[in-house]
């Protein structure tokens, strides 16, 4: 298996998060993994874009035209990193209203600023949310639930069960939609 | 063991299974981490070992050399602009070799990811004579470093390490050892003043030939241990690619996937090269390529008219490579027909650029306001540093920036070519104590007239908020009194959100510069607002919003003081990010003209 995750958004939203997450998640699979993060200047509200790339890869970078998925925390972030998706084959998830643009690819929007702007759930747990809508939405996501699941307890097991929640929420919320 | 580890991680858990038990470096994206993890691993381990941030590359080179003269197994961290600091050091390091082992490890930056300048750190070890390995991988970053810390020993030369971002920044699934296998080394220091304190001519020049000696042994080593083997294994096709580093998973992918027939050798060791071995090894190939990130450090060594990269302008000369780079290198060479098989459609729509901000609610964005406010942009010329104030830019505060402490110096030259205009300098806490302090001294000494604000929010804060000297000891370092003790007064502030207290500190600066002879010197203590211990209180006085029928859209707060959340909603009216604004009040009572930006009722 070869799948290629690009991961974009805004310094802050907790990109980062999700490649560890995912990471671990393909070491307790069996799978092989290999990714990116930024750091530095993109800390400071920056775009940032990270890589994930699982199987049989040598090269951390994804290059354009080669990622299977797009995870954009944020709206313009994901209009800027549409080029990385396979040509007529990338699936994206963002979190944008109804508004975000015609393109060609197919398109999974959630509007999570308005919900976390209503409490439905904490900002800072914007990337999990994404991440569950991700699993909900993407049938060719290679984790399961039960993966992510465990991957986010090993990272930190403090806030484990708070970041289950939220990644279940997301899940109901993409099923109630649907 | 299996263990899924970030590069920067990589390397710390390598420095501890090879044994090294002293650290010392500045931090530089992307090489921070390196040290922060091996304090990690320290206390995990329960490690008797030394690792602490140096005030400068060139201090942290030198506390980890004499550890490696006196027979330890040490380490120096550091990225690649911070080398040419260390370089002065390096140089002469190079020349007289050591005993236990010392690792350099400088991570380079291609692409410009967040550094001045892209240089590459193969190059330099170049330049010195020293061995450089090239990892591609977080996994072959910690295998080198367990290597590079034997060649260190074994032929008593420092070795450089040399990942970049992409490797630093990299995650993988590493197979590491399990538990503590090696024992640290003790020191002592062996009296041998021929060899450690050479003095020029007669000492030096016979360790310069030691030198290019020891030069030549390592590069039939590097042979014989690194390049025949992988030799060996060669298929025997018709084109040859020869790869360092991250250059080598591009390519190795780009072939694979475009089923390429091509024979790839990659040198885990670009420098010193075996010439004569690697050149016999081109007569049965037709071409061969060489990709290499990011100077064509591999190519200056080897010659022949068989050769192609970036000397023969094959290869693209500046910037990250990727495998679209990779297939256009191809067919500049006439292996592949044109056409990058990595393409997608780009969004065509106008995107807003996101340039990289200071947070909300960082008072660096007040004190460069005040000054621009209080100096006026026109009469005065605001030289920066090297940290989070340089993202003053985005409010059109700062003029130059040159390199760490150059804004004191240049504050100097720009004092003497045009008094007619005020100077007015901004440095942070960490760069100051980098290297400000010289430069100080030198305009105490030489009279000259500006005004040098020091930033200090007692953290290294760009990098990731290392610790700083004053921070971890705040009674022995203190920023003031090390400005009296250049021999100039320091002013001091206590920053607090209220932007008018600030310019009024600031114009009282303005003053004593009018008065002034010589330098006027200030500090303000400020915080970090990500530094959790420090900000405690010190924030969030009260939310702003904005009040629509008052705003006149003069695009002024947006302009000068740029904070994040602040943005034009859909009906042209400026508007706050409730999820972005800190609450710190800065921008309430004095920024806007007409008096918009109003205290939110509930927040
Ligand atoms: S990290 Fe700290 S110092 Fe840097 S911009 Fe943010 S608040 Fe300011
Ligand atoms: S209160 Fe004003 S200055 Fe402070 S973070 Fe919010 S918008 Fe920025």
């Amino acid at each position: 298996m070869k799948y290629q995750i690009v991961i974009a958004g805004v310094g802050g939203q907790g990109a980062v998060f999700l490649v560890k997450v995912l990471s671990i998640a393909a070491s307790l699979a069996g799978q092989k993994c290999l990714g990116t993060e930024n750091h530095g200047m993109s800390q400071r509200g920056g775009s940032v874009s990270c890589y994930v790339k699982l199987g049989d890869f040598y090269a951390p970078a994804i290059d354009e035209g080669q990622a299977d998925l797009l995870i954009a925390l944020e709206a313009t972030e994901a209009l800027r990193n549409l080029h990385y998706l396979k040509p007529n084959a990338g699936t994206v998830i963002v979190n944008a209203t109804s508004e975000f643009p015609e393109v060609a690819y197919k398109v999974y929007h959630t509007d999570a600023f308005s919900k976390a702007r209503n409490k439905a759930f904490p900002i800072d747990a914007l990337n999990v949310y994404m991440l569950g809508f991700t699993l909900a939405k993407d049938p060719n996501f290679p984790f399961t639930c039960k993966e992510i699941e465990q991957a986010i307890t090993k990272m930190n097991p403090k806030l484990a069960e708070k970041n289950i929640n939220v990644l279940h929420q997301a899940i109901n919320d993409a099923k109630a939609k649907a | 063991m299996k263990q899924t580890l970030m590069g920067n991680d990589a390397i710390a858990l390598g420095l501890i299974h090879a044994g090294i038990d002293m650290v010392s470096g500045y931090p530089g994206t992307p090489s921070s981490e390196i040290l922060a993890n091996f304090q990690k691993y320290k206390h995990h381990f329960k490690l008797d070992a030394y690792a602490e941030w140096a005030t400068n590359e060139k201090v942290g080179f030198e506390v980890a050399y004499a550890g490696a003269i006196a027979g330890k197994r040490t380490c120096a961290t550091m990225k690649q602009v911070g080398l040419n600091v260390a370089s002065d050091a390096l140089m002469s390091a190079a020349y007289i070799g050591l005993k236990g082992a010392m690792l350099l490890v400088s991570a380079d930056d291609p692409g410009f990811y967040s550094s001045q300048t892209e240089q590459d750190s193969r190059s330099f070890a170049k330049f010195a004579r020293i061995p450089v390995l090239d990892p591609a991988t977080p996994q072959e970053a910690y295998d080198m470093v367990k290597l590079g810390t034997k060649i260190s020993h074994l032929f008593e030369t420092v070795v450089m390490l040399r990942p970049v971002m992409r490797v630093c920044h990299a995650r993988e699934i590493c197979e590491v050892d399990e538990g503590l296998s090696v024992t640290p080394l003790e020191g002592n220091f062996e009296r041998n003043v021929p060899r450690w304190g050479a003095v020029p001519p007669a000492g030096r020049f016979r360790q310069g030939l030691e030198q290019l000696e020891r030069i030549e042994v390592i590069k039939a080593w590097n042979w014989k241990e690194l390049i025949a083997p992988k030799v060996a294994a060669l298929k025997g096709e018709k084109v040859l690619f020869l790869t360092s580093g991250t250059g080598d998973g591009y390519v190795r992918e780009a072939v694979t996937e475009q089923a390429i027939k091509a024979d790839v050798l990659k040198l885990d060791m670009p420098y010193p090269l075996p010439k004569t071995e690697l050149e016999a090894l081109f007569a049965s190939y037709a071409k061969v390529v060489v990709f290499e990130e990011s100077y064509p450090c591999i190519e200056e060594q080897l010659s022949s008219p068989k050769l192609y990269g970036k000397l023969t302008k094959h290869a693209h000369e500046i910037d990250e490579f990727s495998k679209a780079k990779v297939m256009e290198t191809l067919a500049n060479v006439g292996i592949v027909k044109k056409a990058n098989p990595y393409q997608s459609p780009k969004f065509t729509g106008e995107l807003p650029r996101r340039a990289p901000n200071m947070c909300p609610g960082c008072p660096h964005r007040d004190v460069h306001y005040a000054i621009t406010d209080v100096f006026k942009k026109e009469h005065a010329i605001c030289p920066s540093d090297i940290g989070c104030y340089t993202l003053g830019l985005n409010q059109g505060a700062i003029d130059t920036i040159l390199c760490m402490g150059g804004s004191v110096s240049m504050a100097s030259g720009f004092a003497v070519a045009d008094p007619k205009k005020a100077v007015v300098a901004t440095i942070g806490d960490s760069t100051f104590t980098h290297s400000g302090v010289a430069p100080l001294i030198n305009a105490v000494y030489q009279n000259h007239r500006f005004v040098l604000v020091i930033l200090d929010n007692s953290t290294t804060a760009m990098t990731g908020r290392q610790t700083t000297p004053e921070r971890s000891n705040p009674a022995q370092v203190d920023i003031k009194r090390i400005v009296e003790g250049c021999g100039v007064a320091c002013h001091e502030y206590f920053y607090e959100p209220e932007l008018s207290k600030t310019i009024d500190f600031v114009r009282s600066l303005k003053t004593a510069y009018e008065k002034a002879t010589g330098p006027v010197v200030a500090v303000v203590r400020e915080f970090c607002v990500l530094d959790k211990e420090k900000v405690e209180g010190q924030l969030g006085r009260a939310f702003v919003e904005i009040d629509q029928d008052l705003c006149v859209e003069c695009d002024w707060c947006i302009t000068a003081f740029k904070c994040p959340p602040m943005h034009y909603d859909e009906n042209g009216k400026m508007a706050i990010d409730p999820f972005l604004c800190a609450g710190c009040s800065s921008c309430l009572d004095v920024i806007c003209p007409v008096d918009a930006f109003v205290e939110k009722e509930e927040v």
